[in-house]
């Protein structure tokens, strides 16, 4: 048995349409009403390629994380479609389910609480072998967990140990072996190194990366910070209350964001670079997100809009709810005025590119970084 | 004479498991309005330092087992504990990671706030109430009036925050520790929070040290830096110096960890193997020895003392003309530095001494 899977041709793996993922709040003991809804996820499309990384980014309460884990099937939907090799998940259980999990899996955050503490790390990495029985004989089983372990930097004599033996970095080291252990093709990783020491985040990043190329992997990467996704992504997907709110080539979000959310965002990231920061302007976003059981009208930002603001306030922002548009080539954008942040002084700063006016252009992506 | 000195400061807690070697020797001083940054990973003794200075570290465990600190003059190891209380708050207060947890979540803001600034002035509550409407305001809390009413649950963590930082700011302390205030928070919520302590620190003319692992944040709000390490201080440099030339391993192996949102593409990340040191065993040699690809036979025995990066001419310890130094036998050049690692002909790491081979993780780059 080998780990690879079909190489990745850029077909659609996973297609989801109009995902809405609602969490019913309800009221009374006995007589239970159903009160209101959280919008988690409200109607979110976006297709991922295989061998493709797709990132999603937002901050808490976004809807990243209940997105990937309704693409697991970890929570239903309420609404829409998740098409994942052409089949409709959402509608699948039982046995079928059960075939299709085993092609996707899940890293978790945390690899304190994502790791039983009492079972050794051959049983943790081997438990996936056996629920779908898949182990083979106990030797079998052995060899599979300790190429397992092998794959993923770990040397296999650890596994008779238990977690609580393990520095934060190798337990997310064997997480990930446990992901693999099925020969999955799509794998969600939800914030997967944002608990690890700054030192560790780059080996985790650097074997996620190294694994893909051998394995042909396809990741739905879900984090907060925009760095680390944008270093890791093919396309970045920004989310703002449980909206997809700018789709784009990764390198093209960072030079070129478009929505003043996705421009907020990056002007908020901050660089280690002095000489970089001093030329940079964060756009300070005034009071909070507001709450997903009642987002505002129209557009779901324009509560903090700062182009809106400086547009004079225009009504079409709080009438009309904005769509995903096509702006340029891959690059989708749901703001009625997405094209006057284009150039805008705003987008220039987020950037920290040196001059005005060269945010745009191709050559600009070494101004910033190569100092 | 400088607002804080911190003079070869030890520390260490007794567990069941052993003691734990938390802070090693740690000298640094800070001027009045001076912004210091101190970075490092979990471990190194970042957040131990600055609970030693206000003597604060959990006992019975935490021990400052050697070292002085002298704040505005005095000897605060030699105060007794009636007289830290009064300075707390009132020359020096801290703000932490978490504000939920430092927030007393069945009193009201108004309650909490009120009890900081009665205890350490001789005001009415009316007055006292005044002034805490008044800290809201500049802190940017709409209604303060109104929220003051509200218990900390009520708060987004944002606010929580904003409200720490009033509290803090209170009694116009001259120093401020701020021990990771933003890392429990969203990205756009960490940039308000880092204008509003910026701002307030530099109209109020208040020292602050600013205890973080994100390099980012140190870059656009400090200006000098310490870079820790284990218990030590490995590095320390005004923050243009030490981002423009890294000299330490271990600072240039952080550098080269972090993506940038601004990087060019294909960027690689060059990580730093291996895991930091077990703090239980008592310091021998560097402690990044096992972890470090530049290092020499002497690292694994003699543990480098900083030293100025330049020789010659007094060492400046504070201020922006403050004297780049660092703790390396073994220092990366600057095409090193660049490249994130050796680029000698030949250069071979020294494999680890037989007695201490069984005992650590060595990383064999």
């Amino acid at each position: 048995m080998s780990l690879a899977v079909p190489p990745p041709d850029g077909t659609p793996l996973v297609e989801v349409e109009g995902l809405k993922v609602y969490f019913p709040i309800k009221e009374g003991i006995i007589l239970e009403r159903h009160i209101g809804d959280v919008r988690a996820v409200d109607d979110v499309s976006f297709t991922l390629r295989r061998g493709e990384t797709l990132g999603l980014v937002g901050e808490s309460g976004c809807g990243k994380t209940t997105t990937g884990r309704a693409v697991m099937r970890l929570y239903d939907s309420t609404a829409g479609t998740i098409r994942f090799d052409g089949v409709d998940v959402t509608a699948s259980k039982g046995e079928a389910l059960r075939r299709m999990r085993r092609r996707m899996q899940m890293i978790f955050q945390d690899p304190y609480a994502s790791l039983n503490p009492r079972m050794t790390v051959n049983g943790i990495v081997g438990e996936p072998l056996d629920v779908h029985g898949e182990g083979g004989s106990t030797a079998e089983r052995r060899a599979r967990v300790g190429e397992l372990l092998a794959t993923v930097g770990l040397d296999p004599e650890f596994g008779v140990r238990y977690p609580h033996e393990f520095s934060g970095g190798q337990r997310q080291r064997i997480g990930i072996a446990r992901a693999l252990a099925l020969s999955p093709e799509l794998i969600v990783a939800d914030e997967p190194i944002s608990a690890l020491d700054v030192s560790i985040q780059a080996q985790i990043l650097n074997l996620l990366q190294r694994l893909q190329d051998r394995l042909g992997l396809t990741y739905l990467f879900i984090a907060h910070d925009l760095s680390v996704v944008r270093h890791i992504s093919d396309r970045i997907a920004v989310m703002y209350l449980g909206r997809i709110v700018e789709v784009a080539a990764s390198r093209e979000l960072n030079l070129r964001p478009l929505h003043p959310y996705a421009v907020a965002l990056l002007s908020a990231v901050p660089i280690p670079d002095p000489a970089v920061e001093s030329r940079r302007r964060r756009i300070i976003l005034s009071g909070d997100v507001p709450s997903p059981v009642n987002p505002p009208s129209g557009c779901r930002f324009h509560t903090r809009c700062w182009l809106r603001d400086r547009m004079g306030n225009p009504e079409r922002c709080v009438a009309e709810d904005p769509q995903l548009r096509v702006l340029s080539t891959g690059h989708e954008v749901a703001c009625h005025f997405a094209e006057e942040v284009d150039g805008s002084a705003e987008q220039v700063q987020a950037t920290g590119a040196r001059t005005l006016g060269t945010a745009g252009s191709g050559d600009a992506a070494g101004s910033g970084g190569a100092v | 004479m400088a607002l804080l000195e911190v003079a070869d400061l030890v520390v260490r807690f007794r567990t069941h498991d052993g003691t734990i070697h938390a802070v090693n020797g740690v000298s640094f001083a800070l001027e009045e309005g001076e912004t210091l940054g101190i970075v490092g990973e979990s471990g190194c003794g970042k957040s131990v330092t600055s609970l030693a200075i206000m003597r604060l570290l959990p006992k019975p465990a935490g021990h400052i087992e050697g070292g002085s600190v002298r704040f505005d003059g005095q000897d605060l190891l030699a105060c007794s504990e009636a007289e830290m209380r009064e300075m707390r708050g009132r020359d020096m207060a801290m703000i932490f990671q978490d504000p939920m947890t430092s927030l007393n979540p069945v009193l009201t803001i108004e309650e909490q706030m009120l009890e900081t600034i009665q205890a350490h002035r001789k005001v009415g509550k009316d007055e006292a109430r005044a002034r805490a409407v008044e800290l809201l305001t500049m802190v940017g809390i709409a209604q303060p009036e109104d929220r003051l009413k509200a218990f900390p649950h009520q708060f987004s963590g944002g606010m929580r925050q904003r409200v720490m930082i009033a509290m803090a700011l209170a009694l116009a302390p001259k120093l401020l520790i701020a021990d990771e205030p933003t890392t429990a928070l969203d990205v756009t919520i960490q940039a308000q929070v880092l204008e509003l302590l910026g701002r307030l620190t530099t109209e109020g003319g208040t020292a602050a040290i600013l205890i973080t692992h994100d390099l980012g944040v140190v870059a656009g709000m400090t200006q000098r830096i310490n870079v820790m390490y284990a218990g030590f201080i490995v590095e320390t440099a005004p923050t243009a110096d030490l981002f423009a030339k890294p000299a330490h391993p271990y600072t240039v192996g952080l550098l080269h960890s972090i993506p940038r949102v601004d990087a060019p593409p294909g960027e690689e990340l060059i990580p730093i193997e291996g895991t930091p040191p077990d703090q239980r065993r008592a310091p021998v040699g560097c402690p990044f020895a096992p972890r470090c690809a530049w290092r020499l036979p002497v690292c694994w025995e003699a543990n480098p003392v900083l030293q100025p990066l330049r020789g010659g001419g007094p060492v400046v310890t504070t201020g922006p003309t403050a004297t780049h130094r660092m703790a390396c036998h073994n220092p990366p050049t600057r095409e090193e530095a660049a490249a994130g690692r050796p680029l000698r002909d030949g250069f071979v790491v020294a494999p680890p001494p037989s007695a201490v081979a069984a005992e650590i993780e060595v990383v064999e780059p």
